[in-house]
């Protein structure tokens, strides 16, 4: 398994037992993402997915507390949608309408960035599908430009170096 | 590992790095010291807007420059690169957990099969 590493982002590559037609469904159909995306113990109350490009989205995380349910809301843009093939959209934390509000008055984990990039690349592999999952802290400021990959990944190879020490 | 990563610190290196020059001057600096002069060749940029960011990525700790008075070089200090690193590494348990469900969810859809089926 290749591990391609990255200054800035996470980097998670699986087989999945499905055909990419039905992972990117995983993905881009709100009734299937609500039943993977939350976390365990909290629910998916509302999906709302105008998958295309441009097209925005709006999903809610539900979490019981000791307090009760506490919702929270995720806005972000598609930036790429290559049906089976490829899924590139932001996101930020927002309230109920959308409205972008900052990690830290969410009581986000200290350090959220405003906004990240979510791309998830599908490969299917006879019947199987190769997914790779990569969630960037800073959204690209210039698409396409592969300055941007060249920059970090020479920044990533020279962190590791560092760690090798 | 450290426990606490700084907010405002993290949010000044994520800020930094979102420029495509900002990176570049990086990259450059990831393979050793440069003068400002040095930094500023492959831009079409005026040198004062070269030092503009490099005085960017000082502010963030990413860029250190030297004491020698007339050159001031300018190094990579990789620290905060690392707390962005341990940013995004808290994602990978959470991502694992979620696919584990698309696992057991996909599972509950349709029997896994050997063959292709259409979709």
């Amino acid at each position: 398994m290749t591990e391609k590493s990255s200054a800035d982002a996470v980097v998670i590559e699986r087989i999945v037992d499905a055909p990419s037609s039905l992972v990117w469904q995983m993905w881009t159909d709100p009734e299937h993402f609500k039943a993977w995306y939350g976390p365990e113990g909290a629910t998916i109350p509302v999906a709302k997915m105008d998958v295309r490009v441009g097209g925005t989205r709006l999903v809610c995380m539900e979490v019981q507390t000791p307090n009760g349910p506490m919702r929270m809301w995720f806005t972000g843009e598609y930036r790429e949608v290559i049906e089976n093939e490829r899924l590139i959209y932001t996101e930020s934390m927002s309230d109920e309408n959308g409205d972008v509000s900052a990690p830290s008055d969410m009581g986000m984990p200290a350090g959220h960035p405003m906004t990240t990039e979510v791309r998830v690349e599908l490969n299917d592999i006879g019947g199987r599908t190769k997914m790779v999952l990569t969630h960037v802290g800073i959204p690209h400021d210039s698409p396409g430009a592969a300055g941007w990959e060249m920059a970090l990944d020479k920044l990533a190879a020279y962190l590791a170096t560092r760690r090798n020490r | 590992m450290a426990a606490t990563i700084d907010d405002d610190r993290l949010s000044e290196t994520f800020a930094a790095l979102a420029n495509s020059t900002r990176r570049a001057i990086l990259a450059r600096l990831a393979e050793g010291g440069a003068t400002v002069n040095e930094l500023a060749e492959p831009f079409e940029m005026k040198l004062p807007a070269i030092s503009k960011h490099i005085k960017v990525l000082e502010r963030a700790g990413l860029v250190v420059r030297g004491q020698r008075a007339q050159y001031r070089p300018c190094a990579l200090d990789p620290a905060p690169l690392e707390e962005v690193s341990t940013w995004a590494e808290r994602y990978r348990p959470i991502w694992e957990a979620r696919f584990d469900r698309m696992d057991d969810y996909l599972k509950q859809l349709r029997p896994p099969t050997k063959g292709r089926q259409a979709g």
